[in-house]
């Protein structure tokens, strides 16, 4: 007998999405998504990662029940996902990458079809619907038919239609892809507003959308779930002592001040896109003795310092180092 | 107030049923083809009428005009509607739209082929039934012919219930084979040779053409007529009659003078099937049309989209 008996659930519940092994092989070919476990936070805004072909779209159409997987399963708030698990679906918003909506239809024509899928009563659908479509900017585009959208007006359709039903877990598949920034700033602020009262899983494979909204993350690399965790579990991974040095001058002194500094006991240099110096700092060495000595080589030489930046692309680094690292462990992966 | 309530769950639980019942139909409407078949349904039907005003009966002449229906051209027609809901690139849209909000494949399989078959049954009757009173009704000069309000309901409804069964034959074939222009080529090479496949099994009395033919004498029908009965009834003028409707029906498009008599090719000299059961043809037509859909909903829900 457990000491505290239904902890275990009391954990489950927390949960918004579960995976265990969860496998999909495509026609006994092609390993989609391969024995995958997964753990979404309640309320938490969860970003999956990975490469193009990495099979966070299929995990996505597996919760949804689009695809049927070959082993494992997987829960959404507890419930099993399937093709008929209705219940899961209604707790799901789903935006998918590029949607391809009904073009014969007009954007409130097409959100009442979705809000009468989800058992809407009129009265509750129609506020709604009216409400959304100001929230996403498209109250002047209510008599056009969608054939005649842009690719951002879309995706800005798409994600009220995630929102038609209120559901709790929100499942946004590149949901920046093909966005104008200004288009692209929206929709992110949108998950920082959202992310008060849903969850919501972001799949991209855009770092600095992840950066900027999640506080959990899971990597996908070849079907594999690579890491789990926390954003700031994430970048503790990287090496601590990065510091990118900003510079303006002319390309062969900057190279010149990076043979230089390499010189410079414990420090190592890598230009970067020819005006910028990363140096990384080896553990055990002072870090500010380290930079100080760096920065007295930019002053000597013919060079002048725009900006430092510590752990820049923490996460792109981050995330570089987990896919190396499971190229690396080859079989043993 | 009790009743309300159920009512209202009723009509909550359907919602997603009629959302797509609705959208399909509208979207069907929408379509070219469905408006050219509409069109030229008409214009085929007005054509039938004007050349075989004086010619026919009224029971061969009704006939004539639900030829087009069970034999050709409209069958191409209706088993392309069927074929394409779960098909090609509407998959996607589907994927994205539909499937993936609270509701079941069923109800999604269920609500489209509703409104395929509510879509082919409406241009059907829409067109038939104002034909058909208007050669019921019109003074015409050929000899007065006993067709019964019985006879023309169940000839409509059996060719209602074959128009049904092949918008099912198209959804299963689309379903099963996805790409709809192979479910297409498929669905007419084996409904072409219906006969002869029914042959086989020697149900040769359920083919569109021993349907057709029968049609004539089922339009004389009378209520309390048993099967028995009829069988006598049954003469060799309805033979001699539809293989005129036969070569009538292509004289209109080859703008070429019927023949008085024309003369009886081999294939439709038998007089075995100038009668059918209402019963047995429901059934025979009734079930497999229940299996279609069954299969495809089985076919659809193992699929992934």
């Amino acid at each position: 007998m457990s000491p505290h008996p239904g902890a275990g659930e009391e954990v489950r519940m927390e949960l918004a999405i579960r995976t265990e092994h969860l496998t999909k092989i495509y026609s006994q070919r092609l390993i989609a998504v391969n024995d995958m476990n997964l753990e979404v936070p309640r309320g938490s805004v969860f970003g999956l990662l990975g490469p193009n072909g990495a099979g966070k779209t299929t995990t996505l159409r597996l919760l949804l029940g689009l695809q049927r997987p070959t082993a494992g399963q997987a829960q959404v708030f507890g419930k099993s996902c399937g093709p008929n698990a209705v219940s899961v679906r209604s707790q799901i918003g789903y935006l998918p990458t590029n949607p391809k909506l009904p073009g014969n239809l007009r954007p409130i024509e097409y959100l009442d079809l979705l809000g009468r899928l989800s058992r809407l009563p009129g009265e509750v659908r129609k506020p709604r619907i009216s409400a959304l479509l100001r929230a996403v900017g498209l109250l002047g585009a209510t008599d056009q038919r969608i054939q005649t959208f842009s690719t951002g007006m879309c995706t800005r359709l798409g994600i009220a239609a995630s929102l038609v039903a209120d559901p709790p877990l929100l499942l946004w598949d590149e949901p920046t892809a093909g966005l104008d920034p200004s288009a692209r700033r929206f929709t992110l602020e949108l998950i920082r507003e959202l992310r008060k009262t849903k969850t919501v899983v972001v799949a991209t494979h855009i770092l600095s959308d992840i950066d900027q909204i999640c506080d959990h993350l899971g990597v996908m690399h070849e079907g594999r779930m690579i890491y789990t965790g926390s954003m700031q579990d994430m970048k503790l991974r990287l090496r601590q002592h990065d510091f990118t040095l900003e510079l303006e001058g002319e390309a062969e002194d900057v190279r010149r001040l990076a043979r230089e500094a390499a010189n410079l006991k414990g420090v190592d240099t890598t230009v970067d896109a020819g005006q910028a110096l990363l140096v990384r700092i080896a553990e055990g060495r002072s870090r500010s003795r380290s930079l100080a000595d760096v920065l007295k080589l930019i002053d000597a030489g013919n060079l002048s310092l725009q900006a430092i930046h510590s752990g820049q692309n923490a996460t792109e680094n981050a995330y570089l180092q987990l896919l190396q690292e499971d190229e690396a462990h080859g079989f043993h992966r | 107030m009790d009743s309300t309530a159920k009512t209202s769950k009723i009509g909550t639980r359907m919602m997603p049923y009629m959302a797509i019942l609705q959208h399909d139909m509208k979207t069907l409407w929408s379509s070219r083809l469905v408006r050219l078949w509409l069109g030229a349904t008409v214009l085929l039907t007005l054509l039938l009428v004007g050349a075989n005003w004086a010619n026919f009966q009224d029971g061969t002449l009704i006939a004539s005009l639900l030829f087009p229906y069970l034999v050709f051209p409209w069958f191409f027609v209706v088993v392309v509607l069927g074929v394409t809901p779960v098909s090609g690139s509407r998959t996607e849209t589907l994927a994205d739209g539909i499937l993936s909000r609270p509701v079941s494949r069923f109800e999604y399989l269920l609500a489209t082929w509703s409104a395929r078959v509510v879509l082919v049954l409406s241009v059907y009757l829409v067109v038939i039934v104002p034909a058909i009173v208007l050669v019921m009704l019109a003074k015409r000069p050929v000899p007065e012919d006993t067709v019964t309000v019985y006879g023309i309901v169940t000839a409509l409804f059996v060719v209602g219930l074959v128009l049904t069964f092949l918008v099912s034959l198209g959804f299963l074939t689309g379903t099963l084979l996805r790409k709809p222009l192979l479910a297409v080529v498929v669905l007419i090479f084996v409904w072409y040779p219906i006969g002869l496949i029914l042959s086989v099994f020697s149900l040769e009395e359920f083919s569109p053409i021993s349907l057709n033919r029968a049609i004539s004498t089922q339009l004389r029908r009378s209520w309390r007529e048993t099967d028995e009965k009829a069988k006598d009834n049954a003469n060799v003028q309805d033979a001699d009659a539809f293989t005129d409707q036969v070569s009538n029906f292509f004289s209109v498009f080859s703008s070429v003078q019927p023949k008085p008599k024309a003369s009886k090719p081999d294939f439709f000299e038998g007089e075995k099937f100038d009668d059918f059961s209402v019963f047995r043809v429901t059934l025979g037509y009734g079930l497999p049309t229940i299996a279609a859909v069954i299969l495809a909903s089985l076919c659809f829900y193992w699929r992934d989209m």
